[in-house]
């Protein structure tokens, strides 16, 4: 059965995906640079907190939140949108078709192979975080960063998923590749990867705090600065992964009625 | 007026090796080796002459054609094309030249091949006129007619390399390098092909120099060959004197029309192949004429074929034993090493 | 010279019938590009509602800085990335051959391969906003400030295209290429600042590493009429070097080109 031989091929698909990933040692580097843009914002917002706190963020407040931005981003990163496109284009998709392992699978098993690099790229990140601004940037609870390790998966399956259901897009247009543009601007606007959530204007953040984007970095953020308490903590967790479950529905009801449509075309 | 001598090209590729503890070392130290692609090789070609390159993959074919366009630049040696360095790739150097690969393209994808067409004429300088009559001389002779207007996406196999062999000719190269051309085409367009780069020569006095696997098209293009293998040069003559040295040996093909015990067929020659009603000997050049007589005489005949041993054969005999004196050689040198 | 004039017009043309070809991508594509221009004014905004000036800029003079971003956008997307990213696509095919084998200057083909004409829409959404912020100011800007500003869209433009010829000549050696254009818009979406919010280290990549501050900010001081012309000149001249260094870069990245097996 497609499951089990899919689980059983796992440990070799995360391994062989792992030597990939570490493979070209050019393109970490290149790779790494491109996710810099927190860094861009935190200059950014701490020339606007030079004056005065804004919300509650000041300087300090503002470094804090986006090292931990880059830090969640790098551990919840998802590209294959990009790598469906790709795929699909090329022709490669429909190797990939003809295997016993359910592609949406596979796809996420290379994608967290990836993950090992991720982390050590963002653990001098994390120390710099703890040495230059100090313990009290991040929370001291236990209880919190058992919270923040169920954000962060939250998060992942969030955005692997999200990305997935644009990515199987390429199996019903060709300039799906657009579409993909357009969902990465609204995801960098409305995450918190370019601007704290909180510090959008009252009557437009209730809309923002309904969408799935914000549970991608934000909430992970929120938690592991500590700017939550546990019972709200609870509440962003409930909703997350609320957000998991429809977009997992969502990407398999797209991704099965694409192949139907794929498999008319001949791809 | 194509001069090779003492061409060598060397890279320094990094040395990778599977498994998961490989790949982690291979993140903080890379070993390299260094590849000799081609390594020191000879040869003149002159104008108008039709050279085919032969020699088993990886054998430098390839890269010598690059070399020769100017895409590479070698390690050492001198090579002149028409009086030019190739590697300085002097406009007037290259407008008179080409490069035809099989399996790539360089027409245009999304548009019409006409399309390709004129924008090489720009690239080219191609005047108007001289255009136009190229086009029409192309069109007669690969039948294209409405092929051209259809995008290249559009186009099976065949008929985009009937197109991209028009779009490199729209200058009129004196010079056609064909890096496998026919690869991957049904039999008859390979047939129209070869007759058409054929007639190309014929008719502008261009020079051709081709890579192929296939034999028939080294058979019916090449009247001379060279071989390279492992970037060395292994044969430079005619393609008829490769045949005689490396595969003397002719074949006679007999239908027979009755029974007849094998005993009898191998008194006569070595048994290649064997079926009721038909056999196949190979024999001696300097026996043929004696065998036929012979197998006229004592045997129920009642058709008979004298052919040349197949090239796929000769050419793997070829490259078996250059690969059977490499291996004595580094064999010998091991030994020495060890001592 | 002509020769290359006509070959510009040609590769034109072909982008053009590419883009009328597909015209329902086209279509898609022009209603994407307003998503651009107006997504890119949320950050800015939201920075004005909680305080009235970014490092010394006020809310009208940052929109100039702004416009300029997106102007350059533009052009980036319609006519700078869509061409480069043919030499990714080359590379990964072994068709790069055809390119070099050609009797012309091969960062000229590669360079004009393909045009997107609907990211014109940026150029005009660009103007909108350069008058937006002269309306919140209440003036407008000055005549040789215009010119000043025209000029250094020329020398911001050869920069941009300096900076891909870069990244593209990495192209060369880095195996998997998708990368890199990721990584240069991700450095060029700095460039929607005025320069003065970058201080210390980012301060000197943003303004002599990855020249951003002389693409957005200058143009912007240009128009509000306080460029000098010393700053005009260090600029062209600035923009010359660099894009030397660039094509000096290209030459030796394309000495190294290999073709990928045969």
């Amino acid at each position: 059965m497609s499951f089990r031989s899919g689980l059983r091929a796992t440990p070799t698909i995360y391994k062989v995906a792992f030597s990939e990933a570490i493979a070209y040692r050019a393109e970490m580097i290149v790779w790494a640079l491109s996710s810099s843009m927190p860094f861009v914002m935190l200059a950014m917002w701490s020339a606007v907190a030079a004056d005065g706190p804004v919300g509650r963020f000041t300087a300090a407040g503002f470094g804090a939140y986006f090292l931990c931005t880059f830090i969640v981003r790098q551990l919840t990163g998802a590209w294959v949108a990009w790598q469906m496109n790709f795929e699909v284009r090329t022709g490669v998709m429909s190797m990939r078709l003809l295997r016993p392992v359910h592609p949406i699978w596979h796809f996420g098993v290379e994608n967290a192979a990836y993950l090992p690099m991720r982390i050590a790229v963002s653990l001098p990140i994390a120390v710099i975080l703890l040495v230059v601004l100090g313990r009290d940037a991040v929370s001291s609870s236990t209880l919190m960063w058992g919270m923040w390790l169920l954000a962060v998966v939250g998060a992942w399956w969030i955005n692997f998923l999200a990305s997935a259901a644009v990515g199987t897009l390429s199996l019903y247009m060709e300039q799906s590749i657009r579409v993909m543009d357009v969902w990465f601007l609204l995801y960098s606007l409305f995450s918190g990867y370019l601007i704290p959530v909180e510090l959008f204007p009252g009557w437009i953040r209730p809309a923002i705090e309904w969408l799935p984007f914000r549970f991608i970095i934000d909430v992970p953020v929120q938690i592991m600065t500590g700017a939550v308490t546990v019972e709200e903590g609870a509440q962003l967790l409930l909703g997350q992964w609320t957000w998991v479950g429809v977009f997992l529905a969502v990407t398999l009801l797209l991704w099965k009625s694409g192949l139907k449509r794929f498999g008319a075309y001949g791809g | 007026m194509i001069s090779v001598r003492d061409l060598r090209k060397h890279y320094r590729v990094h040395q990778r090796q599977a498994g998961l503890l490989a790949a982690v070392r291979s993140v903080f130290s890379r070993p390299t080796r260094l590849v000799k692609a081609v390594d020191g090789i000879d040869f003149e070609i002159p104008a108008g002459a039709r050279v085919g390159f032969l020699g088993p993959n990886g054998a430098g074919k390839t890269t010598t054609l690059k070399v020769l366009s100017g895409l590479l630049h070698p390690t050492s040696g001198e090579v002149s094309v028409m009086g030019h360095e190739p590697r300085r790739r002097e406009d007037a150097f290259l407008k008179r030249i080409m490069l035809v690969m099989g399996q790539k393209q360089q027409l245009l994808w999304d548009l019409p091949p006409a399309e390709t067409f004129e924008l090489n004429r720009a690239i080219y300088g191609v005047s108007m006129p001289q255009f136009r009559r190229t086009l029409k001389e192309l069109d007669d002779a690969l039948e294209l007619g409405e092929l051209v207007r259809k995008p290249t996406r559009q186009l099976s196999l065949g008929e985009r390399m009937k197109c991209e062999l028009a779009a490199a000719l729209i200058h009129r190269p004196s010079v056609l390098f064909l890096d496998e051309p026919t690869i991957g085409l049904d039999v008859s367009m390979q047939v129209i092909l070869r007759r058409f780069i054929k007639r190309y020569n014929e008719e502008t006095g261009a020079t051709l120099i081709l890579t192929s696997h296939d034999m028939d098209d080294v058979a019916a293009l090449c009247p001379r060959v060279v071989v390279i293998d492992k970037g060395r040069l292994s044969f430079d003559g005619p393609l008829t004197a490769l045949v005689r040295k490396v595969r003397p040996e002719k074949r006679l093909v007999l239908e027979l029309s009755a029974e007849t015990p094998d005993a009898a067929l191998e008194d006569l020659g070595r048994v290649v192949e064997r079926e009721p009603g038909r056999v196949v000997l190979q024999v001696d050049q300097d026996q043929v004429h004696h065998t036929i007589s012979r197998a006229l005489a004592q045997l129920p005949v009642s058709d008979l074929t004298v052919e040349g041993a197949p090239l796929e054969e000769v050419m793997s005999e070829l490259f078996a034993r250059s690969r059977a004196d490499r291996e004595g050689e580094s064999a010998a040198a091991g030994g020495e090493g060890a001592r | 010279m002509l020769r290359y004039l006509r070959l510009f017009g040609i590769q034109i043309r072909a982008s053009l019938l590419l883009v009328l070809q597909y015209r329902a991508d086209f279509l898609l594509d022009a209603v994407l590009s307003l998503v651009g221009p107006l997504t890119a004014l949320v950050p800015l905004w939201v920075v004005f509602e909680q305080s009235d000036h970014l490092a010394g800029w006020s809310f009208p003079e940052s929109l100039l800085v702004l416009g300029w971003f997106m102007l350059l956008q533009g052009i980036l997307e319609g006519a700078i990335n869509p061409s480069l990213t043919t030499v990714v696509e080359h590379i990964r095919k072994g068709t790069l051959d055809f390119v070099l084998i050609k009797p012309a200057d091969a960062q000229f083909l590669v360079s004009t391969a393909k045009f997107l004409p609907a990211r014109g829409i940026n150029i005009v959404a660009a103007i909108g906003v350069f008058a937006w912020s002269f309306a919140e100011m209440g003036r407008t800007p000055s005549a040789w400030g215009l010119v000043q500003a025209f000029i250094l869209l020329l020398t911001a433009t050869l920069l941009l295209y300096s900076l891909w010829i870069l990244t593209i000549s990495l192209a060369f050696y880095v195996v998997r290429v998708d990368n890199l254009t990721y990584l240069f818009t991700a450095l060029f979406d700095a460039a929607r600042w005025p320069s003065s919010v970058f201080r210390g280290v980012w301060g000197i990549l943003f303004t002599f590493v990855i020249p951003l501050a002389l693409m957005t900010t200058w143009p912007s001081v240009a128009m509000l009429g306080n460029l000098g012309n010393s700053a005009l000149v260090g600029g062209i001249l600035g923009a010359l070097a660099f894009s030397a260094v660039a094509r000096g870069i290209w030459m030796l990245s394309l000495a190294k080109y290999t073709s990928a097996s045969s």
